[in-house]
This record gives C-alpha cells, structure tokens and sequence, in this order.
C-alpha cells in the first residue's frame, strides 16, 4: 500500500453555467449566480459576468479564484494597451489576448471556462468560445460550464444559425430577433437547471447593443431536489 | 474511456398522451472507429411493451436475449404477456444477479401498462430502478439528451407531435456526442398501431 500524504490541491471546482448569442446588432450573454463548492453552495449571488473594454464582455465558469486572477491579469494588460494606443481594444484583439494568456498558463492552466462577447470590427455581434488553455473560436452562440452539454443542442436546435458543425464555417450570427434570443436563454438555463446540481438560483442577463449595455435579472430554481 | 462509451450509444423514451415514443442512434463503434451504421438497441418484447439497451453492444444483445426467454417462459407459464412494471422489476432482478460482475448496460423500458397508460423507466447497470412521469434517456449521450429532452417536452402530446420532439431532440443531442449518431430509429407505440421510422440525420 502507497503512503498516503496530504497534498496541496491547487484547484476547485465552483460549478455555473455560461451562455453567449451573437446576434446582427446584439449580443447577449447569460451566467446563473450560483457559486459552489463540493455538494455545497457558498453563495446564490455570485457575478460570472465582467466588463474587459467598452462593448466586450467575459463570462466565465470554473474556478472563480482563477477567474479572478485571469481578469486582473486582462485588466492590466488592457490599462497598458490604452496608454500606448489611446484607444480601447477591439473585442477581435482581446479575444486574441485572452487566448495568449491562456497559453502561457499552459502547463499550470487557469481553470476557467470561458466566453467572450462584443461587437467586430463590422458592427456585428460576435461570440469566442475558449477552453481552459487558450483554444478560442469565433462562433454564433456558445455555451461553457457545468451544465454547457445539456445546452448545446439546445442551442444548436433554436437558434437556426448555421451550426458550428457546418464545414465550410459559415457566418454565424443568429437571425432571431434579441427579445426572442433572451427568451431561448432564459428556456435553455431552465432546462439545465432542472438536471444539473451546479446552475441555479438567479440567471444574470446582460445585453449588449448600440444603446449600451443593459443588464436583466430572471429567478431559477434554487432548490437541488423537489 | 470508459466501458459504456466503447461502443457509444443514445437512447430516449418520452411519455405522450396514451402513447409512447422510443428512439436510438444507429452507430456501432469500437472506440473512435464506426463499425456499423444499422445497429439495433431497442428491441420488442411484445406488441406493448420495448426495451432499449444501450451500453456494451455484446452484453445488450446477451441481456436481450435472456429477456425474450424469461418472457416466452412467463407467456407459455400465465398465458399472457407481462406488464411493463413486472418487466422492469424482471430485469432489474437480472442485473442485480450480477452484482459483482455486472452487464454493462443501461436499459430503458417503455411500454403501455394496464388500461395503455404509458409507462417508462431506466435502471442503472446494477438495476436501481428510476420511474420517471416525462422522459428517461441512457448512452454516451445521456448529458446532451437531457438537456434536449428537458427543453423540448410537454405532458400530454398526441402521437405526431411526440414524434417530432423525440427526433429533433435525438438528433440534436447525438450531433453533440461523437460516439453515437449515424441516423435515428423510433418507435412511436399506441394501443392501436406501432409506427417505426428511421431518420436521417448527419451521418458522422
């Protein structure tokens, strides 16, 4: 029988869901508020979603703690970029940012799953999608987190833009309008919060498009069995 | 990987109103090599009572194949066919046998019991019973399918509608799982008449 010795766990686990739609002139991103640990919740009313530059938001699921260090760290790099080029970053660059930061995490990763979400360079909405170590694409909708595979074909099944899984890629932004895009995220995250222990809650909505930013509150379950 | 993804597997059973709805994927794989795109995983036991097994492809055919004999047994022994809610406790019975060496399958059981009221249920691979009033779903699938299954659903569907929904949420969840796809195959079941189809989906 080995020895057994306390060893130093660097990472947990804190659950959420994520979701991102991409529309022609919007974009909206969706996170429940549950924050987690093991079987048990240490918050209801926990913020997923942050502001990186003027119209592009990060949503993120995994280890809030690395969640955390990964904004400070896009947070600095984003204070130096405007300094030297008086200008925010287009979400294009910041998605190529997150990306490189990822990677050079690459063989102690931060544990986060992440989405990100603003306006290209055109005008039009535009969704990235990340896994842990910098992988990034540029897609219509996404999904990340505990309860992301309960979503996808949701998503893939509603939303009627050309899927992701479509070879050659095609432009993906989704042709419904943003009243009924919000109305598939708040359905989709109460599907998942149905079958899956970690998403629950509350849902934060924030909607991004010419006027602004506008953020939206919708009540989930916040009961694990019933 | 694990044993149950070897072969990669969906499998769905939804409630309707006085009918039910059964449906799998039709690959075989052997890890990420499709070996047949014609599988069968649901099988017929009588006219209202089917039995979808997903899983290790060889223990749901073996399992299979000992269910027909217990229940051509039962029907030469009561002189008439068993009720689905005894079907489930039989197979559960025979999954617990083995224990300690287990069938590596998740059954779905779906018929129309006394009166065709539609009933269904899965079990693990060691046969803990799960009733369910909606839907149940098992395979490599299973996270994808939940997901479907849970947006899409309503009480109460007549047979064409439960058709639909049953196929738009397999073939969504399956083009999410690599291990399974290769098309669909439904059985829609009402007291009257079982209409099979098979769907065509993306074929990878």
């Amino acid at each position: 029988m080995s020895k057994q010795q306390a060893r130093f766990e660097p990472y947990d686990f804190n659950g959420g869901t994520c979701v991102a739609i991409a529309g022609a002139d919007y974009c909206v991103v969706a996170a429940d508020t549950r924050m987690s640990t093991g079987y048990n919740i240490l918050t209801r009313d926990y913020s997923k979603i942050n502001k990186l530059a003027d119209k592009c938001l990060m949503a993120s699921s995994g280890f809030q703690a690395d969640v955390r260090a990964l904004q400070k760290v896009l947070g600095a790099k984003h204070l130096i970029y405007q300094h030297q080029h008086n200008k925010q970053m287009s979400c294009p660059a910041m998605a190529r940012l997150l990306s490189n930061t990822l990677y050079y995490k690459r063989f102690f990763p931060y544990y986060t799953f992440n989405v990100l979400v603003g306006f290209d360079e055109e005008g039009k909405g535009c969704v990235y999608t990340y896994d842990a170590v910098g992988s990034y694409e540029k897609v219509g909708y996404s999904a990340q987190g505990s309860g992301a595979k309960l979503i996808m074909p949701v998503l893939d099944n509603q939303l009627k833009s050309p899927s992701p899984l479509l070879l050659p890629a095609l432009d993906a932004v989704t042709p419904l309008t943003e009243a009924e895009a919000i109305d598939v995220v708040k359905d989709v995250f109460a599907s998942a919060t149905e079958r899956d222990i970690y998403t629950g809650d509350k849902l934060e909505i924030v909607i991004v498009n010419a006027d602004g930013i506008r953020r939206e509150y919708a009540e989930l379950r916040k009961r694990l069995i019933h | 990987m694990s044993i149950f993804e070897y072969n990669g597997s969906a499998i769905v059973a939804m409630v309707g109103k006085n009918c039910f709805a059964i449906a799998s994927d039709r690959r075989l794989g052997v890890n990420l090599q499709t070996v047949a795109t014609d599988f069968q995983r649901i099988f017929k036991i009588h006219d209202k009572l089917f039995v979808g097994l997903s899983g290790l492809g060889s223990d749901a055919q073996t399992l299979y194949q000992r269910l027909v004999f217990r229940h051509k047994l039962y029907q030469l022994r009561e002189e008439r066919d068993m009720k689905p809610e005894t079907f489930a406790s039989l197979v559960s019975a025979i999954l617990y046998e083995k224990r300690f060496g287990p069938y590596f399958c998740q059954p779905v059981i779906a018929g129309l019991g006394n009166d065709d009221k539609p009933f269904i249920c899965t079990m693990d691979f060691i046969g803990a019973k799960e009733l369910a009033k909606d839907f149940v779903v098992a395979g490599s699938a299973s996270e994808s399918l939940y997901g479907a299954c849970e947006a899409l659903f309503k009480p109460d569907m007549e047979p064409d509608e439960l058709s639909e929904v049953v196929s738009q949420a397999l073939l969504a969840s399956v083009d999410r799982d690599c291990l399974s796809g290769w098309g669909g195959h439904i059985y829609i079941v009402t007291p009257d008449e079982v209409r099979e189809k098979i769907l065509k989906g993306r074929m990878d």
